[in-house]
Protein backbone atom coordinates (compact mmCIF):
# COMPACT_ATOMS: atom_id res chain seq x y z
CA UNK A 1 0.00 0.00 0.00
CA UNK A 2 2.67 2.39 1.01
CA UNK A 3 5.89 1.78 0.15
CA UNK A 4 8.81 4.50 1.53
CA UNK A 5 12.35 3.53 -0.56
CA UNK A 6 15.48 5.46 0.94
CA UNK A 7 13.23 9.09 1.81
CA UNK A 8 15.83 11.41 3.16
CA UNK A 9 14.41 14.81 4.87
CA UNK A 10 17.09 17.61 5.47
CA UNK A 11 15.18 20.25 7.89
CA UNK A 12 19.14 21.97 8.53
CA UNK A 13 19.09 20.71 12.16
CA UNK A 14 17.17 17.78 11.91
CA UNK A 15 17.65 14.76 9.13
CA UNK A 16 15.55 11.49 8.39
CA UNK A 17 17.89 9.46 6.22
CA UNK A 18 17.55 6.21 4.21
CA UNK A 19 14.02 5.29 5.59
CA UNK A 20 12.86 1.87 4.18
CA UNK A 21 9.42 0.77 5.01
CA UNK A 22 6.67 -1.04 3.39
CA UNK A 23 3.21 -0.74 5.25
CA UNK A 24 0.46 -3.37 3.61
CA UNK A 25 -3.13 -2.56 2.65
CA UNK A 26 -5.40 -2.29 5.58
CA UNK A 27 -2.22 -2.76 8.31
CA UNK A 28 -2.05 -1.38 12.00
CA UNK A 29 1.52 -0.42 11.44
CA UNK A 30 3.30 1.58 14.85
CA UNK A 31 6.33 4.04 14.55
CA UNK A 32 7.84 3.99 17.99
CA UNK A 33 10.81 5.78 19.47
CA UNK A 34 12.02 8.15 21.68
CA UNK A 35 10.92 12.29 21.74
CA UNK A 36 13.15 14.03 18.90
CA UNK A 37 13.34 10.78 17.22
CA UNK A 38 11.90 11.88 14.07
CA UNK A 39 8.72 10.68 14.11
CA UNK A 40 6.39 13.22 13.09
CA UNK A 41 8.74 14.58 10.60
CA UNK A 42 8.69 11.51 9.30
CA UNK A 43 4.31 11.55 8.99
CA UNK A 44 4.38 14.66 7.41
CA UNK A 45 6.76 13.69 4.84
CA UNK A 46 4.02 11.23 3.55
CA UNK A 47 1.59 13.45 4.04
CA UNK A 48 3.21 15.45 1.50
CA UNK A 49 3.91 18.82 4.47
CA UNK A 50 7.42 18.53 3.72
CA UNK A 51 9.57 18.46 1.13
CA UNK A 52 11.47 15.17 0.29
CA UNK A 53 15.34 15.75 -0.36
CA UNK A 54 15.96 11.90 -1.59
CA UNK A 55 14.39 8.56 -2.21
CA UNK A 56 10.87 7.87 -3.13
CA UNK A 57 6.55 7.42 -1.51
CA UNK A 58 5.01 5.27 -3.30
CA UNK A 59 1.21 4.41 -2.90
CA UNK A 60 -0.32 1.39 -4.71
CA UNK A 61 2.58 1.30 -6.79
CA UNK A 62 2.50 5.12 -8.29
CA UNK A 63 5.08 7.36 -6.97
CA UNK A 64 3.26 9.79 -4.79
CA UNK A 65 6.70 11.76 -4.05
CA UNK A 66 5.70 14.88 -5.76
CA UNK A 67 2.41 15.24 -5.95
CA UNK A 68 0.74 17.78 -3.19
CA UNK A 69 -0.65 16.76 0.01
CA UNK A 70 -4.16 17.26 -1.01
CA UNK A 71 -4.05 14.81 -4.43
CA UNK A 72 -2.53 11.96 -1.90
CA UNK A 73 -5.82 10.58 -0.56
CA UNK A 74 -3.45 10.60 2.99
CA UNK A 75 -5.46 12.24 6.15
CA UNK A 76 -3.31 13.10 9.41
CA UNK A 77 -4.34 13.80 12.72
CA UNK A 78 -2.30 15.23 15.08
CA UNK A 79 -1.59 14.71 18.90
CA UNK A 80 -3.22 18.47 19.81
CA UNK A 81 -5.69 17.63 17.29
CA UNK A 82 -5.32 20.45 15.29
CA UNK A 83 -9.00 21.51 14.86
CA UNK A 84 -10.17 24.66 13.47
CA UNK A 85 -10.92 26.76 15.97
CA UNK A 86 -13.52 29.20 14.18
CA UNK A 87 -15.97 26.22 13.16
CA UNK A 88 -18.38 24.33 14.53
CA UNK A 89 -18.11 20.30 15.17
CA UNK A 90 -20.13 19.63 12.01
CA UNK A 91 -18.34 22.13 10.23
CA UNK A 92 -15.29 20.63 10.98
CA UNK A 93 -16.06 17.54 9.78
CA UNK A 94 -17.61 18.41 6.24
CA UNK A 95 -14.08 20.93 5.54
CA UNK A 96 -12.93 18.43 3.07
CA UNK A 97 -16.01 16.86 1.41
CA UNK A 98 -15.96 19.62 -1.07
CA UNK A 99 -13.07 18.55 -2.90
CA UNK A 100 -14.72 15.00 -2.75
CA UNK A 101 -16.96 13.86 -5.58
CA UNK A 102 -19.00 12.60 -3.17
CA UNK A 103 -23.20 12.67 -4.41
CA UNK A 104 -24.99 15.09 -1.60
CA UNK A 105 -27.69 12.42 -0.69
CA UNK A 106 -24.56 10.22 -0.17
CA UNK A 107 -22.28 12.49 1.51
CA UNK A 108 -25.34 13.36 3.84
CA UNK A 109 -25.87 10.26 5.04
CA UNK A 110 -22.20 9.32 4.96
CA UNK A 111 -21.87 12.25 7.46
CA UNK A 112 -24.75 11.45 9.76
CA UNK A 113 -23.41 7.51 9.50
CA UNK A 114 -20.00 8.57 11.05
CA UNK A 115 -21.42 11.19 13.69
CA UNK A 116 -23.24 8.81 15.31
CA UNK A 117 -20.31 6.04 14.75
CA UNK A 118 -18.26 8.57 16.59
CA UNK A 119 -20.66 9.74 18.98
CA UNK A 120 -20.90 13.26 18.40
CA UNK A 121 -24.36 13.79 17.07
CA UNK A 122 -25.08 16.04 20.26
CA UNK A 123 -22.22 18.38 19.83
CA UNK A 124 -22.38 18.97 15.83
CA UNK A 125 -23.44 22.19 16.53
CA UNK A 126 -20.79 22.73 19.09
CA UNK A 127 -17.88 25.00 18.47
CA UNK A 128 -14.48 22.81 19.08
CA UNK A 129 -13.48 25.23 21.84
CA UNK A 130 -15.82 23.67 23.96
CA UNK A 131 -15.19 20.14 24.08
CA UNK A 132 -13.15 18.12 26.09
CA UNK A 133 -10.18 16.09 24.68
CA UNK A 134 -11.67 12.92 24.44
CA UNK A 135 -14.70 14.83 21.79
CA UNK A 136 -11.88 17.09 20.08
CA UNK A 137 -10.34 13.92 19.00
CA UNK A 138 -13.32 12.29 17.72
CA UNK A 139 -13.89 14.99 16.28
CA UNK A 140 -10.32 15.11 14.70
CA UNK A 141 -10.77 11.46 13.37
CA UNK A 142 -14.45 11.91 11.82
CA UNK A 143 -13.18 14.70 10.07
CA UNK A 144 -9.99 12.61 8.59
CA UNK A 145 -12.39 9.61 8.10
CA UNK A 146 -15.00 12.12 6.26
CA UNK A 147 -13.32 12.59 2.74
CA UNK A 148 -12.17 8.46 3.05
CA UNK A 149 -8.59 8.46 3.13
CA UNK A 150 -6.55 5.34 1.97
CA UNK A 151 -4.52 6.24 4.83
CA UNK A 152 -4.22 7.72 8.22
CA UNK A 153 -1.51 8.94 9.68
CA UNK A 154 -2.28 9.07 13.38
CA UNK A 155 0.91 11.68 15.15
CA UNK A 156 0.61 10.03 18.92
CA UNK A 157 -3.22 10.63 19.07
CA UNK A 158 -3.25 9.19 22.53
CA UNK A 159 -0.86 11.14 24.22
CA UNK A 160 -2.50 14.40 25.16
CA UNK A 161 -5.46 12.42 26.72
CA UNK A 162 -6.76 12.00 30.52
CA UNK A 163 -6.74 8.96 31.03
CA UNK A 164 -10.41 8.17 31.40
CA UNK A 165 -10.72 8.96 27.48
CA UNK A 166 -7.32 6.80 26.74
CA UNK A 167 -9.22 3.68 26.57
CA UNK A 168 -11.94 4.68 24.58
CA UNK A 169 -10.26 6.42 22.06
CA UNK A 170 -7.91 3.06 21.75
CA UNK A 171 -11.03 1.26 21.40
CA UNK A 172 -12.26 3.61 18.72
CA UNK A 173 -9.35 3.60 16.57
CA UNK A 174 -9.54 -0.30 16.33
CA UNK A 175 -12.86 -0.29 15.39
CA UNK A 176 -12.03 2.22 12.62
CA UNK A 177 -9.18 -0.18 11.54
CA UNK A 178 -11.61 -3.01 11.31
CA UNK A 179 -15.16 -1.79 10.08
CA UNK A 180 -13.20 0.70 7.27
CA UNK A 181 -9.96 -1.84 6.62
CA UNK A 182 -8.16 1.29 6.80
CA UNK A 183 -4.24 1.31 6.11
CA UNK A 184 -2.85 3.45 9.82
CA UNK A 185 0.27 4.65 10.43
CA UNK A 186 0.79 5.53 14.25
CA UNK A 187 3.31 7.39 15.74
CA UNK A 188 3.22 6.35 19.50
CA UNK A 189 6.17 6.44 22.45
CA UNK A 190 3.63 4.32 24.77
CA UNK A 191 4.57 0.63 24.51
CA UNK A 192 0.79 -0.52 25.51
CA UNK A 193 -0.73 1.28 22.34
CA UNK A 194 1.75 -0.75 20.37
CA UNK A 195 1.23 -4.09 21.82
CA UNK A 196 -2.64 -3.44 21.62
CA UNK A 197 -3.54 -1.64 18.13
CA UNK A 198 0.04 -2.36 16.15
CA UNK A 199 0.63 -5.70 13.77
CA UNK A 200 3.89 -4.24 12.72
CA UNK A 201 6.08 -1.38 13.98
CA UNK A 202 9.66 -0.07 13.21
CA UNK A 203 11.26 1.73 15.68
CA UNK A 204 13.05 5.29 14.66
CA UNK A 205 16.06 7.17 16.52
CA UNK A 206 17.34 10.19 15.79
CA UNK A 207 16.13 10.50 11.66
CA UNK A 208 17.18 6.60 11.25
CA UNK A 209 14.83 3.09 11.10
CA UNK A 210 17.04 1.16 14.06
CA UNK A 211 14.04 -1.86 13.11
CA UNK A 212 11.09 -2.98 11.43
CA UNK A 213 9.50 -6.27 12.04
CA UNK A 214 6.22 -7.67 13.32
CA UNK A 215 5.49 -6.24 17.20
CA UNK A 216 6.41 -9.86 18.57
CA UNK A 217 9.61 -9.73 16.41
CA UNK A 218 10.63 -6.71 17.23
CA UNK A 219 10.29 -7.04 21.38
CA UNK A 220 11.37 -10.56 20.87
CA UNK A 221 14.55 -9.99 18.82
CA UNK A 222 15.74 -6.17 19.14
CA UNK A 223 18.06 -5.95 16.31
CA UNK A 224 20.52 -2.67 17.90
CA UNK A 225 21.76 -2.32 21.34
CA UNK A 226 19.61 0.81 20.97
CA UNK A 227 16.22 -1.13 20.56
CA UNK A 228 17.32 -3.55 23.00
CA UNK A 229 17.53 -0.87 25.90
CA UNK A 230 14.70 1.40 24.35
CA UNK A 231 12.31 -1.57 24.68
CA UNK A 232 13.65 -2.99 27.94
CA UNK A 233 13.91 0.49 29.79
CA UNK A 234 10.46 1.23 30.10
CA UNK A 235 8.09 -1.66 31.11
CA UNK A 236 4.45 -2.09 29.37
CA UNK A 237 1.81 -0.28 31.36
CA UNK A 238 -0.98 -2.87 30.38
CA UNK A 239 -1.07 -6.55 31.66
CA UNK A 240 0.57 -7.87 28.67
CA UNK A 241 -1.36 -9.09 25.76
CA UNK A 242 -0.53 -11.85 22.76
CA UNK A 243 1.70 -10.27 21.33
CA UNK A 244 3.76 -9.63 24.92
CA UNK A 245 7.41 -11.03 24.66
CA UNK A 246 8.09 -13.68 26.88
CA UNK B 1 -1.86 46.91 44.96
CA UNK B 2 -2.53 44.63 47.69
CA UNK B 3 -0.29 46.32 50.01
CA UNK B 4 -1.64 49.69 48.53
CA UNK B 5 -4.91 48.73 49.88
CA UNK B 6 -3.57 47.20 53.15
CA UNK B 7 -0.95 49.52 54.23
CA UNK B 8 -2.81 52.71 52.51
CA UNK B 9 0.77 53.76 51.51
CA UNK B 10 3.25 53.28 48.42
CA UNK B 11 6.54 51.54 48.49
CA UNK B 12 9.10 53.46 47.13
CA UNK B 13 8.98 50.84 43.89
CA UNK B 14 5.41 51.30 43.32
CA UNK B 15 5.50 55.20 43.40
CA UNK B 16 8.44 55.45 40.73
CA UNK B 17 5.76 52.93 38.87
CA UNK B 18 2.62 55.25 38.74
CA UNK B 19 5.55 58.78 38.66
CA UNK B 20 6.64 57.28 35.47
CA UNK B 21 3.18 55.50 33.88
CA UNK B 22 1.38 59.22 35.00
CA UNK B 23 4.60 60.80 33.39
CA UNK B 24 4.41 58.80 29.84
CA UNK B 25 0.65 59.35 29.51
CA UNK B 26 0.99 63.07 30.16
CA UNK B 27 3.81 63.48 27.51
CA UNK B 28 1.07 62.31 24.99
CA UNK B 29 -2.15 63.85 26.29
CA UNK B 30 -0.81 67.21 27.59
CA UNK B 31 0.25 68.92 24.21
CA UNK B 32 -2.90 66.76 22.36
CA UNK B 33 -5.38 68.71 24.45
CA UNK B 34 -4.06 71.79 24.80
CA UNK B 35 -4.03 71.61 20.89
CA UNK B 36 -7.64 70.28 20.92
CA UNK B 37 -9.02 72.72 23.86
CA UNK B 38 -7.32 75.92 22.65
CA UNK B 39 -9.22 76.96 19.30
CA UNK B 40 -12.74 78.15 19.65
CA UNK B 41 -15.71 76.68 18.36
CA UNK B 42 -15.85 79.30 16.05
CA UNK B 43 -12.46 78.36 14.53
CA UNK B 44 -13.14 75.09 14.23
CA UNK B 45 -16.64 76.12 12.76
CA UNK B 46 -14.49 77.93 10.20
CA UNK B 47 -11.95 75.19 9.34
CA UNK B 48 -14.68 72.53 8.41
CA UNK B 49 -16.18 75.23 6.20
CA UNK B 50 -12.92 75.85 4.29
CA UNK B 51 -12.75 74.19 1.18
CA UNK B 52 -9.33 74.01 1.53
CA UNK B 53 -8.65 71.97 4.52
CA UNK B 54 -11.50 69.26 3.66
CA UNK B 55 -9.54 68.83 0.21
CA UNK B 56 -6.43 68.40 2.32
CA UNK B 57 -8.04 65.94 5.08
CA UNK B 58 -9.74 64.62 2.07
CA UNK B 59 -6.47 63.82 -0.08
CA UNK B 60 -5.02 62.76 3.62
CA UNK B 61 -7.06 59.63 4.26
CA UNK B 62 -7.51 58.79 0.34
CA UNK B 63 -3.36 58.56 0.06
CA UNK B 64 -3.76 57.02 3.03
CA UNK B 65 -6.26 54.10 2.15
CA UNK B 66 -4.87 53.80 -0.98
CA UNK B 67 -0.92 52.90 0.70
CA UNK B 68 -2.91 50.62 2.84
CA UNK B 69 -4.39 49.15 0.10
CA UNK B 70 -1.61 48.16 -1.66
CA UNK B 71 0.04 46.93 1.18
CA UNK B 72 -2.64 45.02 1.64
CA UNK B 73 -2.52 43.56 -1.83
CA UNK B 74 1.62 43.40 -1.89
CA UNK B 75 2.59 42.94 1.97
CA UNK B 76 0.44 39.92 2.93
CA UNK B 77 2.11 37.17 0.35
CA UNK B 78 5.35 38.58 1.89
CA UNK B 79 4.35 38.58 5.57
CA UNK B 80 2.55 35.15 4.97
CA UNK B 81 6.78 34.40 3.56
CA UNK B 82 8.15 35.40 6.21
CA UNK B 83 5.72 33.71 8.88
CA UNK B 84 5.98 30.48 7.29
CA UNK B 85 9.21 30.13 5.51
CA UNK B 86 12.54 29.80 6.19
CA UNK B 87 15.12 30.86 3.75
CA UNK B 88 18.34 32.17 2.88
CA UNK B 89 18.34 36.01 3.25
CA UNK B 90 15.50 36.24 6.00
CA UNK B 91 17.20 38.54 8.54
CA UNK B 92 17.65 40.43 5.75
CA UNK B 93 14.92 40.47 4.03
CA UNK B 94 13.38 41.87 7.87
CA UNK B 95 15.75 44.22 8.04
CA UNK B 96 15.17 45.73 4.91
CA UNK B 97 11.65 45.96 5.65
CA UNK B 98 12.24 47.46 8.69
CA UNK B 99 14.20 50.45 7.04
CA UNK B 100 12.03 52.55 6.41
CA UNK B 101 10.75 53.37 10.09
CA UNK B 102 14.61 53.92 10.97
CA UNK B 103 15.47 56.37 8.20
CA UNK B 104 15.27 60.17 8.46
CA UNK B 105 12.02 60.72 6.43
CA UNK B 106 13.59 63.49 4.40
CA UNK B 107 15.78 60.98 3.14
CA UNK B 108 12.70 58.51 2.01
CA UNK B 109 11.40 61.21 0.27
CA UNK B 110 14.90 62.25 -1.48
CA UNK B 111 15.43 58.55 -2.10
CA UNK B 112 12.40 58.51 -3.89
CA UNK B 113 12.92 61.47 -5.74
CA UNK B 114 16.27 60.30 -7.17
CA UNK B 115 14.72 56.55 -8.35
CA UNK B 116 11.72 59.23 -10.43
CA UNK B 117 14.26 61.05 -11.73
CA UNK B 118 14.67 60.78 -15.79
CA UNK B 119 18.22 59.65 -15.23
CA UNK B 120 17.31 56.58 -13.71
CA UNK B 121 15.69 53.39 -15.85
CA UNK B 122 12.49 53.36 -13.37
CA UNK B 123 12.13 57.86 -14.01
CA UNK B 124 12.85 56.71 -17.14
CA UNK B 125 10.57 54.36 -17.74
CA UNK B 126 7.48 56.24 -15.41
CA UNK B 127 8.06 59.34 -17.51
CA UNK B 128 7.18 57.66 -20.94
CA UNK B 129 4.85 55.51 -19.05
CA UNK B 130 2.87 58.91 -18.09
CA UNK B 131 3.28 58.24 -14.58
CA UNK B 132 4.33 61.58 -12.49
CA UNK B 133 5.91 61.51 -9.04
CA UNK B 134 7.07 64.62 -8.20
CA UNK B 135 3.97 66.54 -7.45
CA UNK B 136 0.94 64.42 -7.89
CA UNK B 137 -1.04 61.96 -5.55
CA UNK B 138 0.91 58.75 -7.22
CA UNK B 139 4.26 60.59 -5.68
CA UNK B 140 1.97 60.68 -2.20
CA UNK B 141 0.86 57.06 -2.41
CA UNK B 142 4.09 55.98 -3.21
CA UNK B 143 5.88 57.40 -0.40
CA UNK B 144 2.87 56.71 2.29
CA UNK B 145 3.01 53.21 1.10
CA UNK B 146 7.33 53.06 2.22
CA UNK B 147 6.72 54.46 5.41
CA UNK B 148 3.47 52.42 6.25
CA UNK B 149 4.71 48.97 4.56
CA UNK B 150 7.01 48.11 7.76
CA UNK B 151 3.55 48.61 10.44
CA UNK B 152 1.82 46.39 7.72
CA UNK B 153 4.28 43.63 6.98
CA UNK B 154 5.14 43.17 10.49
CA UNK B 155 1.39 43.43 11.69
CA UNK B 156 0.29 40.34 9.69
CA UNK B 157 3.38 38.59 10.11
CA UNK B 158 2.77 38.00 13.45
CA UNK B 159 -0.67 38.02 12.86
CA UNK B 160 0.13 34.66 10.57
CA UNK B 161 2.52 33.38 13.13
CA UNK B 162 0.10 32.90 15.38
CA UNK B 163 -1.93 30.47 13.08
CA UNK B 164 -0.99 27.00 13.99
CA UNK B 165 0.82 25.82 10.52
CA UNK B 166 -0.41 22.25 11.47
CA UNK B 167 -4.24 23.50 10.77
CA UNK B 168 -2.89 24.31 7.30
CA UNK B 169 -1.42 21.18 6.93
CA UNK B 170 -4.93 19.24 7.81
CA UNK B 171 -6.51 21.13 5.06
CA UNK B 172 -4.34 20.38 2.71
CA UNK B 173 -4.66 16.38 3.96
CA UNK B 174 -8.56 17.16 3.78
CA UNK B 175 -7.71 18.05 0.07
CA UNK B 176 -7.75 21.84 -0.19
CA UNK B 177 -5.22 23.07 -2.35
CA UNK B 178 -2.78 25.78 -0.92
CA UNK B 179 -4.99 28.98 -1.80
CA UNK B 180 -8.15 27.03 -0.78
CA UNK B 181 -6.52 26.10 3.07
CA UNK B 182 -5.46 30.01 3.03
CA UNK B 183 -8.83 31.30 2.37
CA UNK B 184 -10.72 29.03 4.63
CA UNK B 185 -8.16 28.37 7.75
CA UNK B 186 -5.79 31.13 7.54
CA UNK B 187 -7.68 34.12 6.55
CA UNK B 188 -10.42 33.80 9.16
CA UNK B 189 -8.09 32.95 12.03
CA UNK B 190 -5.70 35.74 10.85
CA UNK B 191 -8.05 38.72 9.28
CA UNK B 192 -7.87 40.59 12.34
CA UNK B 193 -4.48 41.00 12.46
CA UNK B 194 -4.60 41.95 8.54
CA UNK B 195 -7.25 44.93 9.68
CA UNK B 196 -4.78 45.73 12.19
CA UNK B 197 -2.28 46.19 9.91
CA UNK B 198 -4.22 48.43 7.56
CA UNK B 199 -5.09 50.48 10.37
CA UNK B 200 -1.48 50.50 11.58
CA UNK B 201 -0.55 51.59 7.93
CA UNK B 202 -3.41 54.36 7.47
CA UNK B 203 -2.19 55.69 11.04
CA UNK B 204 1.70 56.10 9.66
CA UNK B 205 0.81 56.94 6.65
CA UNK B 206 -1.60 60.47 7.86
CA UNK B 207 0.89 61.25 9.90
CA UNK B 208 3.83 61.22 7.36
CA UNK B 209 4.75 64.75 6.70
CA UNK B 210 8.52 65.19 6.15
CA UNK B 211 8.84 62.55 3.04
CA UNK B 212 5.79 64.04 1.27
CA UNK B 213 6.97 67.59 1.31
CA UNK B 214 9.70 66.90 -0.33
CA UNK B 215 8.19 64.45 -3.19
CA UNK B 216 4.97 66.50 -3.26
CA UNK B 217 4.28 69.75 -1.47
CA UNK B 218 1.18 70.27 -4.00
CA UNK B 219 -1.62 68.74 -3.98
CA UNK B 220 -1.52 69.34 -0.31
CA UNK B 221 -2.64 66.81 1.85
CA UNK B 222 -3.63 67.76 5.66
CA UNK B 223 0.03 67.23 7.78
CA UNK B 224 1.40 70.16 4.76
CA UNK B 225 -1.39 72.28 5.19
CA UNK B 226 -0.88 72.37 8.85
CA UNK B 227 2.53 72.90 8.47
CA UNK B 228 2.17 75.60 5.52
CA UNK B 229 -0.59 77.43 7.27
CA UNK B 230 1.57 77.24 10.78
CA UNK B 231 4.86 78.94 9.08
CA UNK B 232 2.52 81.78 7.19
CA UNK B 233 0.05 82.56 9.62
CA UNK B 234 1.05 81.00 12.84
CA UNK B 235 -0.37 78.73 15.60
CA UNK B 236 -3.54 80.02 15.88
CA UNK B 237 -4.66 79.02 12.13
CA UNK B 238 -2.62 75.45 11.55
CA UNK B 239 -4.21 74.24 14.84
CA UNK B 240 -7.80 74.18 13.97
CA UNK B 241 -6.64 72.35 10.99
CA UNK B 242 -5.17 69.65 13.27
CA UNK B 243 -7.54 69.59 15.87
CA UNK B 244 -10.35 68.05 12.93
CA UNK B 245 -7.54 65.91 11.46
CA UNK B 246 -6.98 64.49 14.50
CA UNK B 247 -10.97 63.91 15.39
CA UNK B 248 -11.89 62.56 11.99
CA UNK B 249 -8.75 60.07 12.13
CA UNK B 250 -9.79 59.16 15.57
CA UNK B 251 -13.11 58.23 14.33
CA UNK B 252 -12.14 56.13 11.81
CA UNK B 253 -9.86 54.04 13.52
CA UNK B 254 -12.49 53.58 16.28
CA UNK B 255 -15.05 52.45 13.53
CA UNK B 256 -12.53 49.93 12.19
CA UNK B 257 -11.11 48.40 15.50
CA UNK B 258 -15.15 48.00 16.48
CA UNK B 259 -15.48 46.13 12.98
CA UNK B 260 -12.35 43.61 13.79
CA UNK B 261 -13.58 43.22 18.08
CA UNK B 262 -13.95 40.13 18.13
CA UNK B 263 -17.29 39.24 19.07
CA UNK B 264 -17.58 37.29 22.52
CA UNK B 265 -15.04 34.48 23.56
CA UNK B 266 -12.33 33.45 20.91
CA UNK B 267 -11.08 30.23 19.90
Amino acid sequence: MIRIENLEVDLGSFSLRRIDLDIGRGEFFILLGPTGAGKTVLLEAVAGLLPVTGGRILADGQDITALPPEKRGIGIVYQDYALFPHLSVMENIRFGLRYTRMEKQKEASWVEGLVQRLGLDKLVHRQVSRLSGGEKQRTAVARALAVKPAVMLLDEPLSALDPNFRQDIRNLLKQIHTEFGMTILMVTHDFSEVLELGSRMAVLNNGLIEQSGTVDRVFSRPATEFVARFLGNAAPTETPGPHMPR
Amino acid sequence: MALFVKTGSLSPARALMWACSLAVVAIIVVPLAQMVVQPSWQDLRDCLRDRQVLGAIGLSLEAAAMAAAISLVCGTPFAYLLARKEFAGKKLAESIIDLPIMIPHPVIGIAILAVASPDHWLGKFMLEAGIEIMGSLTGIVAVLTFVGLPFYVNTVKNGFEAVDQRLENVARSLGASFGSAFVRVTLPLAWRSMLAGVIMCMARALSEFGAVVIVAYHPMIASVLIYERFTAYGLKYSQPVAVVLILISLLLFVMMRMVGKPRGKGP
